[in-house]
């Protein structure tokens, strides 16, 4: 009997975890996003440099689709990326060189690699869609000076992933997520903060964005300027003609 | 007043650009250059003007000057750019894009790249090249009409070039013409016949869920020539470049796989030129991504039908029938180091260059590399052993 109580606990434990993270997406959910991101890469030798790129995004979780362009410095101006998420499956992205005049698929399997040379990779600028993980509760913590919950959550099998698990941090108050950390087997490997997070427009959003690569030592500030939210965006303007035209 | 129209135009358009100072090494004397360093200076300005949201015009203007007598020193723009030297001024792009729902026009000297692959690309019919120095290469625009039209994972492209863009071809008195050592008469470099005429082509591109596919067909004329000859009084020979007639099907692929990914292109070229060949070019490629560094490598082949070329100048073909790489490796964020490298199967050419590139700062990059050139006289790429060289750049981006 306390086996079957312990099990429908557990159960009830990873729906609990998987309706937070559904609600967490449910409640900062937008149309469009469009904000200028101002990008700092430090090495692990302390020198940094900036990058800088224009971010728009069309549609919700998991169908969404978001074009990343460089606006600085000269020598990445006009490089793009075209990320078209699905919920069944990985996303599809694709990067435009202007100086190749030419797209370029990006490999699912070269999605661990960094985003030109930022502590992000291209697998972190996808969207973490609900229905590709499973969710398990572990606990409430203390992360960034707010209570939140700590759900740990794995890929199913229809979504090919770098990392064997991810562990994030949600806000009590406000759904919000603060802190990821993914992990390679049993190491984490990066970990992301949300900082500054403010109302804009009614949504929440982080307006400062820190990950940190643990195996390089590096970290990489993503700021946020410029945010807007439900702004008229065209579908049309994320495809592979847009990003070739310099949308 | 036109100055004060360009200027208020251009105040709020998107620009970019750069400055590239370079010195070019060479070792080793040529048979027709006795020159062992070259420097160079490009500007490249771009500039996007977005005149309402369907429309837009894109400009890009490039000035050179050489201390090798390469580039022309004349001082007007080339819109054309089909000269043997390099001009001083030349358009290199100048288009107006209009686009409405899921179609996409373009009009004016434009870029148009249809191959798949890296390391050779059968496909690019409309995209010829500056070959004054073979191996560091650049594309030229064509004049064109380009009509998109992209439904769900289809896209169709049509195109009409009614003005014909070659390749540039290397300069007969330097080192990237080699001609035998035993010629009994002087040679001289004459004036290309440029073809009149339309070229056109169509590309169908198709995005599968784990794959994507492309087929296209062209008819026009070679954009690489083949070399003819007159015999001019005083046992003087004059070259001239002519482009023969070609229709062209071919098709790309590429496959994401679980560890690398496969691309593959390939194309029939056939001719109604008498001194031009039938053959086929294909090219299959692996390339994978680990950690920071890139891999590209695979194997470039033809399939000559019907040889009846004499003397041509063809770096599509002559980087057939050889194996080829690339590895580039992100440093970090400001430095990156490449190695390209192809060995014909035979073992007649080979040519390795390796790039080292480091940011110095928000605007300055510096750039230093080394090509090794080595094989046999009769072997495209190893009659330019002597032309291994080393160069240093520094570029201001703005």
């Amino acid at each position: 009997m306390s086996k079957y109580a312990l099990l429908l606990a557990v159960a009830a434990m990873a729906q609990d975890a998987r309706q937070i993270v559904e609600e967490s997406q449910k409640r900062h959910r937008s149309n469009s996003q469009r904000y200028e991101g101002v990008l700092q890469v430090f090495n692990p030798n302390g020198k940094n440099s900036e990058k800088r790129w224009q971010f728009s995004r069309v549609g919700n979780y998991g169908e969404s689709k978001a074009l990343l362009r460089f606006i600085a410095p000269p020598e990445v101006k006009g490089v793009a990326l075209l990320i078209v998420n699905h919920t069944d499956r990985a996303s599809d992205q694709w990067m435009w060189l202007p100086e190749l005049q030419r797209d370029r698929r990006v490999a699912l399997q070269d999605r661990s690699t960094r985003f030109f040379g930022t502590d992000f990779s291209y697998e972190d600028l996808e969207e973490r869609d609900v229905e590709q993980s499973d969710f398990k509760m572990l606990g409430e913590e203390t992360a960034e000076g707010q209570a939140c919950w700590k759900i740990e959550s794995t890929p199913r099998k229809t979504r090919a992933s770098q990392y064997g698990r991810v562990v994030m941090w949600i806000r009590k108050d406000i759904y919000f997520p603060v802190r990821y950390e993914m992990y390679v087997k049993d190491q984490v490997v990066r970990r992301l903060h949300y900082r500054k997070i403010e109302k804009t427009q009614g949504v929440w959003s982080a307006l400062e964005l820190n990950m940190e690569d643990l195996r390089r030592k590096g970290r990489t500030v993503l700021k946020t300027e410029k945010l807007q939210y439900n702004v008229p965006v065209k579908e049309e303007m994320f495809t592979l003609q847009a990003l070739r035209r310099g949308e | 007043m036109r100055w004060l129209l360009f200027f208020s135009l251009i105040a709020h358009a998107e620009q970019r650009g750069f400055v590239d100072v370079r010195t070019t090494l060479f070792p080793q004397t040529a048979p027709s250059d006795s020159g062992r360093v070259i420097g160079d200076a490009l500007l490249r300005y771009e500039v996007r003007q977005r005149l309402t949201p369907w429309l837009k015009v894109d400009g890009a203007i490039d000035a050179r000057t050489d201390s090798h007598r390469q580039y022309e020193r004349e001082f007007r723009i080339d819109w054309q750019d089909r000269g043997v030297q390099r001009p001083a001024i030349s358009l290199r792009r100048f288009s107006v894009t209009a686009h409405k729902g899921r179609v996409t026009f373009e009009a004016g000297r434009q870029f148009i790249r249809w191959g798949k692959a890296d390391i050779l690309n059968p496909l690019d019919r409309f995209a010829p090249r500056d070959f004054l120095n073979v191996i560091d290469n650049d594309f030229l625009g064509v004049l064109a009409a380009r009509l998109t039209v992209e439904k769900g994972a289809h896209t169709v492209d049509l195109v009409l070039q009614p003005r014909f863009t070659p390749s540039r071809t290397p300069l007969l008195n330097q080192r990237w013409v080699v001609l035998p050592r035993d010629l009994k008469f002087a040679v001289s470099q004459g004036a290309a016949r440029i073809p009149g005429g339309v070229q056109s082509g169509a590309r169908w591109n198709y995005l599968g869920r784990g794959f994507e596919m492309a087929l296209a067909f062209y008819e026009g004329h070679n954009h690489l020539p083949v070399v003819d000859g007159r015999l001019l009084p005083g046992l003087r020979v004059e070259l001239f470049n002519r482009f023969p007639t070609m229709r062209m099907y071919g098709g790309a692929g590429a496959v994401p796989l679980p560890w690398f990914t496969v691309k593959g292109e390939s194309a029939f070229f056939k001719t109604s030129d008498r001194g031009a060949d039938d053959y086929v070019l294909y090219v299959v490629q692996l390339e994978r991504t680990v950690k920071e560094w890139t891999f590209v490598g695979g194997y470039a082949g033809e399939h000559v039908i019907e040889r009846r070329v004499q003397l041509d100048f063809a770096p599509d073909r002559g980087l057939a029938r050889a194996f080829v790489g690339r590895a580039s490796l992100a440093v970090d964020a400001a430095r990156t180091l490449a190695f390209e490298t192809a060995v014909r199967q035979n073992g007649a050419g080979a040519w390795l260059k390796s790039e080292y590139t480091q940011q110095l700062s928000k605007h300055w990059q510096a750039r230093a590399s080394i090509t090794v050139i080595r094989g046999k006289q009769d072997d495209f790429l190893g009659q330019y052993r002597r032309n291994s060289h080393a160069i240093l750049a520094l570029r201001y981006g703005f």
